[in-house]
């Protein structure tokens, strides 16, 4: 008891720091940013097409984007055809019955996520562990709690920063998109927010894994980079180069190791497959931090 | 006797070189001990040990009798200011100090009255809530000894504690130190052997990684058994300064121009001897001060040259 309560503050105080530092509130505000470009940029595109096929189809043009779309996704037509394309009508009932808006939003922050949490989180612990700042507190509190407590506080910031660019690109969709304006979409986005704020459990855990083993906080960035290449990499050869036999027929046991290779589960709407996707991720998370903090657990500091 | 610290024997090697040698060290509860010792000796190394920053190769350490340290037995017990370590540039010195108050187990209440309190004992009182980058180095050092001090500790590891300071609040400090005597146990590493001496009463030299001396301050300084008597110049007749004071030793330093005086106190009071040798020496030269025991200084390098050589 008295430990989590020890971890709880921890996190706090890391959150709490974490956002007066310089460097995190700048990737946030970046990240803030592109969310709501992305989604500036993507409804200017849907817009542009819109209006060529208003113009092809001799058709009166809407002032704002997304009429046409909205009520294409919408269509009995278009649904079959959606249909025909992903051979899996689980999938298709997930993905069609999301607004436009849900999904670019969802692919942003899915696509960002890993980045973010290096840049944000990467650092964190090298950096404290080559100041010394780690020497005051972890003869207050022990060294797993310290561990897990700036996990857990940094776990809070990604968080924070996925919810500030879910409400971003919200309101750009509000603003910009015909029929976005609802209560119903703030909370599809949030939900999606969420899910990536999941998604990015194993890559904080990773991250600040890895941020153990070495007291220089760029040294760690760049560990952390290259380990999100290295994952991205190894999902990318399982994708593509698995066969029914031979050694590549083991590739895909590779992918447990892979935060990607979990990350459909969290694309899913069935309570079922979400579970799933947050009981690995989660659990490959702290697997990481844990590896970490092995090593932490008998290092001089 | 009730040992705050005990370390046996410890040994700690970074690769081929033993930054500790079998140290064997006790520390006297409630005592304030001065470790002395050349750069590299083992003092930090030492005190990282104890605090358990630093893994030990081989030897034991037992912490307020509750074995080497444990977050779990001693948090809160022991506190420590680690040298060359950096406070969180973006913390306030107010809120970091009651984040570690809260960390060691005090309420809220208690943990914002202890840091307000230390913060102003070490008169930072109007910067408790300046970041820590915004603070010289000074002010830094001082957010660094009053976090040492939240929540009244047994035991206070302090490194280099004065260094950096200016000399106003070396002076306080040193009063701050001085005044927790009998009710902290406190360890102070410091080249600067005025400070130690104003401020400890257990000394322990540390050579090479292990103890050379271990004693209380008067002991090491001989207050009991040395006179030192500043003079105006080498008094000529020595014969008739060992005739006044058969029984004593003497020695001339130059450097200081003292003639040390050293006697076994279980045979003679300083009075006895001053009243015999102070006659025959004014007979010689002149006199300008009379002081009781040797200083650190001296001592240290007595002891060291003794087992160097």
């Amino acid at each position: 008891m008295n430990g989590i309560r020890q971890i709880w503050r921890v996190a706090c105080y890391e959150w709490f720091d974490a956002l007066r530092s310089r460097r995190a509130l700048v990737v946030l505000l970046l990240y803030m940013t592109a969310a709501v470009c992305t989604m500036h940029w993507s409804i200017n595109l849907l817009h542009r097409m819109e209006k060529e096929l208003a113009t092809m189809l001799q058709l009166p043009q809407s002032e704002q984007a997304g009429v046409v779309s909205t009520a294409l996704w919408k269509s009995k037509q278009f649904q079959r055809i959606m249909k025909n394309v992903t051979q899996n009508d689980l999938v298709l009932r997930d993905l069609t019955g999301k607004h436009p808006v849900e999904l670019i939003y969802a692919w942003f922050a899915f696509f960002y996520t890993p980045m973010l949490v290096v840049l944000v989180a990467g650092n964190r612990i090298a950096e404290d562990i080559g100041s010394g700042a780690v020497r005051y507190v972890i003869f207050r509190t022990s060294r797993a709690c310290w561990s897990v407590g700036k996990f857990a506080g940094q776990v809070i910031m990604i968080g924070l920063a996925l919810l500030l660019s879910g409400i971003g690109a919200y309101a750009v969709a509000k603003y910009r998109l015909a029929g976005s304006g609802t209560p119903d979409l703030l909370l599809n986005i949030l939900q999606w927010s969420l899910r990536a704020w999941i998604y990015s459990i194993p890559y904080l855990g990773l991250a600040m894994g890895l941020s153990h083993l070495t007291r220089s906080a760029s040294k760690a960035t760049i560990m952390g980079i290259i380990a999100i290449t290295f994952c991205f990499v190894i999902s990318i050869v399982i994708r593509h180069f698995t066969t029914d036999d031979g050694w590549r027929a083991y590739l895909p046991y590779l992918g447990v190791l892979v935060p990607d290779d979990h990350k459909m589960y969290l694309w899913r709407s069935a309570a079922a497959p979400l579970a799933t996707g947050f009981t690995y991720l989660v659990t490959l998370g702290f697997c990481y931090l844990l590896a970490g903090y092995a090593f932490f657990r008998k290092r001089d500091v | 006797m009730f040992y705050a610290i005990e370390t046996k024997d410890l040994v700690k090697r970074y690769g081929s070189r033993k930054a500790l040698d079998g140290l064997t060290l006790s520390v006297p509860r409630f005592a304030v001990m001065g470790l002395v010792g050349a750069n590299g000796a083992g003092k930090t190394t030492w005190m990282m040990s104890v605090a358990g920053f630093l893994r030990i190769t081989s030897g034991s350490v037992n912490l307020l009798n509750e074995g080497p340290f444990n977050p779990a037995a001693h948090c809160g017990r022991v506190t420590i200011l680690p040298q060359d370590s950096e406070l969180p540039l973006e913390s306030r010195p107010q809120e970091l100090l009651t984040h570690y108050g809260l960390l060691q187990g005090l309420t809220h209440q208690a943990a914002a009255d202890s840091a307000a309190s230390m913060l102003k004992e070490v008169h930072l009182g109007d910067r408790i809530n300046s970041p820590i980058r915004a603070l010289s180095h000074g002010m830094r050092k001082r957010v660094m000894i009053a976090q040492c001090f939240i929540g009244h500790p047994e035991v206070v590891l302090l490194d280099e504690p004065l260094s950096g300071l200016d000399p106003r609040e070396v002076a306080h400090m040193r009063a701050f130190i001085t005044r927790r005597r009998g009710q902290q146990t406190i360890i102070i590493s410091s080249h600067n052997l005025h400070d130690i001496e104003v401020m400890c009463d257990h000394i322990a030299f540390i050579e090479k990684g292990r103890t050379v001396r271990v004693a209380t301050l008067e002991e090491v300084v001989g207050k009991d058994s040395t006179l030192v008597y500043r003079v105006a110049a080498e008094p000529a007749d020595y014969a008739a300064l060992a005739a006044a004071a058969p029984d004593a030793n003497l020695s001339f330093d130059t450097e200081a121009s003292d003639l040390v005086c050293r006697y076994d106190p279980r045979r003679f009071t300083p009075e006895d001897i001053n009243r015999s040798l102070l006659p025959a020496l004014l007979a010689q030269c002149d006199v300008s001060t009379v002081t009781r025991g040797d200083n650190l200084e001296n001592a240290y390098l007595k002891n060291i040259s003794a087992t160097i050589t």
